[in-house]
């Protein structure tokens, strides 16, 4: 099904050679890039691994478009320097140029590509105009992962001082401000929000709930994209409100040192992504906690998931997804959904960092059967899933949202589009957000929500109001 | 003429072979190599169940076309194109003769029409692949030289070989065909090693690349350090 926005003027700037980057840079890095681009490279293949992995990719890329066909952006702008293998390419050549024995003999005998200004700026734009879903690496028949050299690229323009700046911000705060984290909310501001939190589900119930703070020797440690203390009370109301169903409500808490679970670093930097895991796990092994329990978002269950065996040390906790733990209280008859209260078509959108990149497919498809009567699913689904348009941190870069909306997020729009759904469920953070701007900008008939929002209105809790008076409750005050 | 033919069937196809060998056995040592001694204990906490399963998933690849349907063409005569490029080579009856005769054991071998039609069929798909690089725009935008060159490589040893064995079509002399056949296979082994072909072996330790996202712990510490000291802020 096709969408278009309605009145809408958008420029795009797509013309080569890309002199201005479409994303803020703070300081960019004046004077000779190449030199520094080319030890910063070399520094990196010296302590990382990627070495073998380039020297394998350097000599079997293919150049199928295989990837070109599955990737969203270069679906909609069919624009050569947009398909994944390209992109890929520029960084192995220069690979391959200085890095390899082959390379340094064809050069001494032709003249070969060099690593210049306009290639680290071309660079410097491509890297940023890749959600880095990883679609095409699932339709590469090879099995290259061009996410991952998306990845690296960006890194090493990061040890340059070319990055997002949106990003980096962010990042400092969380490594290096005094909130220690990515929306910059203070402590006092937390506490503000679970108050209100908790007066709201008082109303909403008629139960009397006090979010644990700071709790030791708790089974779960909780930690939530920060965004979602700011922007959704619904799914975190959704998430208490099944620890409270569940009997869990003593096993939980919120660490005040350190409350959220973004990882920037897994978008652009292996030092950011380390360092950010390591906070994490100091915080549960200050509070005694057991286990890490990631609300609903997909880049922070996969870093989490991921990320924590391998740098935690001997302080690898285990991660649970908030999606597994409430699909295990449903199938333990802890939790009662009620079937009758969502009566609209609902449709389920993957987070590439839990389907593709990630481990949870069927979970969030199990609990929504269970109680949604209309659940149609989109074309194609589950691991093949398209990126909503704002991954790999594209999300909170919003002096590309014209990008986002007009290009990487218009298959997305399609898709949701076909299915004809009232109600487009995601669990995570980032695809919530561009979502809702998504369904704005191509005035869809649907709204967006997570998981964790829809099961708040169907629940069934002991001693509380039931799902049937809080709807209505809920209409009379909408009228 | 004939001395030709002996030299290259001879010191020259040993040659090429060994170079071929070697090349290949140089890729899969750095390869093992890098993996073993940098990823070491972290390997075993790699995903190998998704891996193995997504890898499962291109021996018979009706998904994957599917899905992309916009490839099919290229995909599918991709596909046939392997198992052609496979079997013949190894199986065809004269060929089991060399075989037996380098590495001193006997292979199983097909019959010659089945070699002659697997035959047509490859040089059809190697010809429709050619197609696709020449005519699909997006393909062709990200086509190096060596994609149209290493496919005119692994044509001409099947065409020659077609023809080598086929009287009536042969336009010129026996030998002298006989002759291509053996220099452009020999040209293509010599080739392998260096070229995109090496994903004979190389083709395992792309499928696997997912391992590389267990990454080196401190690594990101240690590059930090190295290009702004212990200092360095985000």
């Amino acid at each position: 099904m096709n969408v278009a926005a309605n009145e809408k003027e958008v420029k795009i700037d797509t013309a080569y050679p890309y002199r201005t980057l479409s994303y803020f840079v703070e300081d960019p890095p004046t004077g000779n890039r190449v030199d520094r681009f080319l030890e910063a490279f070399a520094v990196v293949l010296q302590y990382t691994d990627y070495k073998s992995l380039l020297d394998s990719y350097c000599t079997t890329n293919n150049k199928c478009n295989r990837c070109a066909v599955s990737c969203p952006v270069y679906q909609v702008t069919g624009n050569p320097r947009d398909i994944p293998c390209y992109r890929t390419n520029l960084l192995l050549e220069v690979y391959k140029r200085y890095f390899s024995i082959g390379g340094w003999f064809k050069s001494r005998l032709s003249s070969g590509i060099e690593l210049t200004e306009e290639l680290i700026d071309e660079m410097a734009e491509v890297f940023y105009r890749c959600t880095a879903c990883r679609k095409c690496s699932m339709e590469c028949p090879m099995g290259v992962d061009h996410g991952l050299v998306t990845r690296l690229g960006r890194y090493i323009l990061s040890l340059i001082g070319i990055s997002s700046k949106a990003l980096k911000v962010s990042v400092r705060e969380q490594l290096e401000g005094e909130t220690h984290n990515t929306s910059k909310v203070p402590k006092v501001a937390l506490l503000n929000t679970l108050d209100f939190l908790s007066e709201e589900l008082n109303d909403m119930f008629g139960v009397k709930l006090d979010f644990p703070v700071d709790k030791s020797n708790r089974e779960y440690v909780f930690f939530c994209a920060v965004s979602d203390y700011l922007m959704e009370p619904d799914t975190l109301m959704g998430n208490a409100i099944v620890l409270y169903a569940a009997g869990d409500w003593d096993k939980w808490t919120i660490g005040t040192q350190n409350y959220d679970g973004i990882n920037y670093g897994l978008f652009y930097s292996d030092w950011h992504l380390e360092r950010i895991i390591q906070q994490l796990v100091q915080e549960v092994t200050r509070l005694k906690g057991r286990n890490i329990l990631i609300g609903e978002c997909g880049h922070a269950s996969r870093s989490a998931h991921d990320f924590v065996p391998m740098f935690g040390g001997k302080e690898a906790y285990p991660v649970v997804s908030f999606i597994e733990y409430t699909l295990n209280c449903l199938q333990n008859g802890k939790i009662k959904l009620n079937p009758d209260i969502v009566t609209e078509r609902v449709t389920y959108h993957d987070p590439c960092n839990m389907a593709r990149s990630g481990w949870i497919v069927e979970q969030p498809r199990t609990i929504l059967k269970s109680f949604v009567r209309d659940f149609v699913d989109m074309e194609p689904k589950g691991r093949a899933n398209y990126c909503c348009g704002g991954g790999g941190g594209l999300v909170s870069i919003d002096e590309i949202h014209d990008f986002r909306m007009e290009i990487a997020g218009k298959i997305k729009a399609e898709q949701i589009a076909a299915t004809g759904a009232e109600i487009v469920i995601a669990p995570c953070a980032n695809c919530k957000k561009q979502l809702k701007e998504l369904v704005e900008y191509y005035d869809l008939p649907c709204k967006v929500m997570g998981l964790h929002d829809l099961i708040l209105t169907a629940i069934e809790i002991p001693n509380g109001k039931s799902a049937v008076e809080r709807k209505e409750e809920a209409e009379m005050f909408a009228m | 003429m004939d001395a030709w033919i002996e030299f290259a069937k001879g010191p020259l196809f040993a040659v090429s072979f060994l170079i071929m060998i070697l090349g290949l056995g140089r890729h899969l040592f750095l390869q093992l190599d890098g993996l073993v001694r940098r990823k070491g204990r972290r390997l075993l906490k790699a995903p190998w169940r998704k891996i193995f399963t997504d890898s499962l998933s291109w021996v018979i690849p009706v998904r994957h076309i599917v899905d992309v349907h916009r490839t099919v063409l290229f995909s599918v005569s991709s596909y046939i194109f392997h198992i052609g490029v496979i079997v013949v080579p190894l199986f065809l009856a004269d060929h089991i003769i060399l075989w037996e005769r380098l590495l001193g054991f006997h292979l199983p071998k097909i019959g010659t029409l089945l070699a002659d039609v697997l035959t047509v069929i490859t040089i059809a798909c190697l010809l429709t692949l050619l197609g696709c690089r020449l005519f699909v725009e997006r393909q062709r935008g990200v086509s190096r030289v060596s994609d149209y060159v290493l496919l005119v490589a692994v044509l001409i040893p099947f065409l020659s070989g077609f023809l080598a064995s086929q009287p009536q079509l042969n336009p010129i002399s026996w030998r002298a065909m006989f002759l291509i056949h053996l220099l452009s296979a020999e040209l293509l082994f010599v080739l392998i090693p260096f070229t995109k072909l090496a994903h004979i072996v190389l083709f395992f330790f792309d499928r696997i690349s997912q391992v590389h996202w267990q990454l080196r712990p401190g690594a990101g510490d240690m590059v930090s350090e190295t290009l702004y000291g212990k200092e360095a802020k985000v």
